[in-house]
């Protein structure tokens, strides 16, 4: 059991750097991201094409994975800096199936539908075999830290109040000087930066990856994380994205218990009880599990 | 409404957090092996019959005292037919439920994607995988695939067709590991002259196929050959007809179940289509088709749920063969009970469980056919059927037995 919470728990790393990220994107500055999957895949081949192809070190290819999401990512919200709310959410989408279908045809690059073995993995020689998921989980827990402190940093400064701003009315924040623009591009940027660096975890960590991982569901579960831990808090979000996972896979251990159903109707089942359980915690929290704190002026 | 957290509610939660692990991990007297079925998704039409073959199997079995004197505990997972869900389904079954096999996986990339977790937690894998690269990828000899790789289907395909005087083709397939490999396995017997124009790929989930059917029947070919599944096949079929070609029309038997022959309804006619088959006059077929409820109607069913029953009974023989739940004695004994010759035939696990405990050797001979494995653990043979739709129904063209 224990060998199987270390997983989850890593699973659940992956999960709570993606939500951070889209959090920053969405919850915060209002960015409506869909391509979460793609960008999360982008960072995935990124890190696994160059360990397998190239041979650089996994120690220098996280980092390039994490800069190729960045880059990719500005470029995305550069490309779309006119769009909001529903507009940009189609183009992202695009962006997201874009780079998932590129992953699948360039096959003489990224192996394709056959997917692809990756041996590489960080501080492998150092951990034994045995005790390598455990330190595998707190590797990510590292990056975890790191990402929420880099997030709440924004969040708590300045440019957090301009990210809002913009959030509740880009137009009002533009004209009152602030530059709308280049803090969108700027946070999209830093949004899918760690969506690469998740995407690069969880490669070294499956070792094999495959166009099919990366469908939009994927996409699915991070929203379901921001809004049930509570769009704009990071704190929240850390919770919501645990309980995506205790949702999603909590759900797997009622077919264990119950012999009337059959398997097939038990896996119907289990993803109706994923989604109720989601309208119950909801309506029970309407705006999430941990919500936004509104922020109030408190003269000295 | 206000949630908030007691005491006396978190000293609840844990404990039964604490005690769960115990329920759900097999207890001593028991075996524990994990079924993971593709129940949704792309596999979803074949996935339960593998499920409940894998039942009834281990039922059958429990009835009659079990193995090695242990009851046999299953657990059943769904794939979804996605790598990412079965990754995670898989440490479930690896951690929690400590099983010592898991059978059933259908999809290459699930295959391919639990593997890592399979082999270094020393667990059994049995598939019906195509892929090429499931044998290379198995670094410890524990992975058994009950399905031809995909080159093979290709091939015979290609052999059936041109035994009907077909000689130009045009071709295009789903862009998977599957079906990209089986067209290489055609491409390899007609040969490229017979091609008319460079076979191509499309994607899963398109909301249409004008343009790429208007480029395959674009030099009016006299065949086209399209390795796919039901899905996507039924989709490309309606725009083959109505764009009025005349051609005949070749895909894998996967394609053309009821789905399609309800979508499409009269115009599914004269659609040729082939696949490994179970060997439909073999006794174990025979006894597959009552137990699993089925009438004898001479045509082939349940081509997945057949593998499934073999899957069971041919890991659970091996497990009395090796006398212990040594992982990797297992995998060896799984050699002794499917293969090589001089030895016992039987057809159900009764009978080969029967056997072993009286001291003989004996080679299980399937209801999906034979299950002799090579030395990387991939079947030997299978029979391939060519069909035709003709009045909606299957009528078999020509059949080659293993």
């Amino acid at each position: 059991m224990s060998a199987y919470l270390i997983s989850m728990g890593t699973y659940i790393g992956f999960f709570m750097i993606l939500a951070l990220a889209l959090n920053l994107q969405w919850g915060i500055t209002g960015m409506v991201n869909f391509g979460v999957a793609g960008f999360y895949a982008l960072g995935a081949y990124a890190s696994g094409l160059l360990t397998t192809k190239l041979g650089v070190p996994v120690g220098l290819a996280i980092p390039a994975a994490c800069l190729v999401g960045m880059l990719v990512g500005g470029c995305v919200a550069l490309l779309s800096m006119r769009l909001r709310e529903d507009f940009l959410a189609i183009v992202t989408l695009g962006v997201g199936e874009v780079i998932r279908l590129i992953v699948l045809n360039e096959d003489r690059i990224t192996e394709g539908p056959r997917g692809l073995r990756i041996e590489a993995q960080p501080f492998r020689d150092f951990v034994s075999a045995e005790n390598y998921p455990l330190f595998y989980l707190f590797f990510v827990a590292v990056f975890v830290c790191l990402t929420f402190f880099v997030c709440e940093r924004i969040r708590k400064s300045p440019m957090g109040r301009t990210l809002r701003a913009i959030r509740e009315d880009d137009v009002v924040a533009g004209v009152l000087g602030k530059n709308v623009l280049r803090h969108r591009i700027q946070i999209f940027a830093v949004g899918t930066f760690f969506m690469g660096l998740a995407g690069a975890l969880y490669a070294h960590y499956t070792q094999n990856i495959s166009p099919e991982v990366f469908l939009p569901m994927v996409a699915m579960f991070i929203w379901m994380s921001v809004i049930v831990g509570g769009a704009g808090n990071n704190r929240g979000i850390l919770i919501g994205a645990g309980a995506v996972m205790v949702f999603l896979e909590g759900t797997r251990f009622i077919g264990d218990f119950v012999d009337i159903l059959d398997a097939e109707k038990m896996s119907a089942l289990r993803i109706i009880m994923i989604g109720l359980l989601l309208i119950v915690t909801l309506r029970i929290r309407p705006r999430g599990l941990l919500p936004e704190t509104k922020f109030q002026f408190k003269p000295n | 409404m206000k949630l908030s957290f007691t005491r006396r509610g978190l000293l609840a939660g844990s404990t039964a957090a604490l005690v769960t692990p115990s329920i759900l991990r097999a207890q001593p007297a028991e075996i524990a092996i994990g079924s993971l079925t593709p129940n949704t998704g792309g596999g979803g039409p074949f996935g339960p019959n593998i499920t409940a073959s894998h039942k009834r199997v281990v039922d059958a079995v429990n009835a009659s005292g079990g193995v090695l004197d242990q009851q046999i505990r299953l657990f059943q997972e769904n794939s979804e037919t996605n790598p990412e869900t079965a990754v995670r389904a898989a440490d479930k079954l690896i951690n929690v439920n400590q099983v010592l096999g898991i059978i059933g996986t259908w999809s290459s990339s699930v295959t391919l994607g639990i593997m890592p977790k399979c082999q270094s937690a020393n667990v059994i894998q049995m598939c019906t995988s195509s892929s090429a690269d499931i044998p290379v990828a198995d670094k410890k000899g524990l992975v058994f695939n009950f399905q031809p790789l995909s080159p093979i289907w290709g091939r015979a395909i290609a052999n059936l067709a041109k035994g009907r005087g077909i000689e130009k083709y045009a071709m295009m397939a789903l862009n998977n590991d599957f079906t990209r490999s089986m067209m290489d396995g055609f491409i390899e017997v007609v040969g490229k002259d017979a091609l008319v124009q460079e076979p191509f790929y499309y994607n899963a989930g398109q909301s249409s196929y004008r343009s790429e059917v208007t480029q395959l029947i674009s030099q009016n070919p006299e065949a086209v050959f399209i390795p796919s599944y039901v899905a996507d096949f039924t989709a490309v079929y309606k725009e083959i007809f109505r764009q009025g070609y005349e051609g005949t029309v070749i895909t894998t038997s996967l394609s053309t179940g009821n789905q399609f022959k309800d979508a499409v309804g009269a115009a599914a006619d004269g659609v040729i289509h082939g696949f490994p088959v179970p060997a439909i006059n073999s006794p174990a077929y025979k006894e597959y088709l009552g137990e699993a409820g089925l009438e004898d109607t001479g045509s082939v069913q349940h081509p997945f749920g057949t593998a499934g029953r073999d899957q069971m009974s041919t890991l659970l023989l091996a497990i009395e063969k090796a006398g212990s739940t040594d992982r990797a004695a297992i995998a060896k004994a799984v050699w002794d009970v499917t293969t090589g010759e001089g030895k016992e035939t039987v057809y159900n696990v009764a009978d080969g469980l029967a056997a072993l405990r009286a001291g003989k050797e004996i080679n299980y001979s399937g209801a999906s056919g034979s299950t002799e494995f090579d030395e990387e653990g991939m079947v030997l043979g299978r029979d391939f059927q060519l069909s035709e739709i003709k009045d909606g129904k299957d009528v078999v063209l020509e059949r080659l037995e293993f």
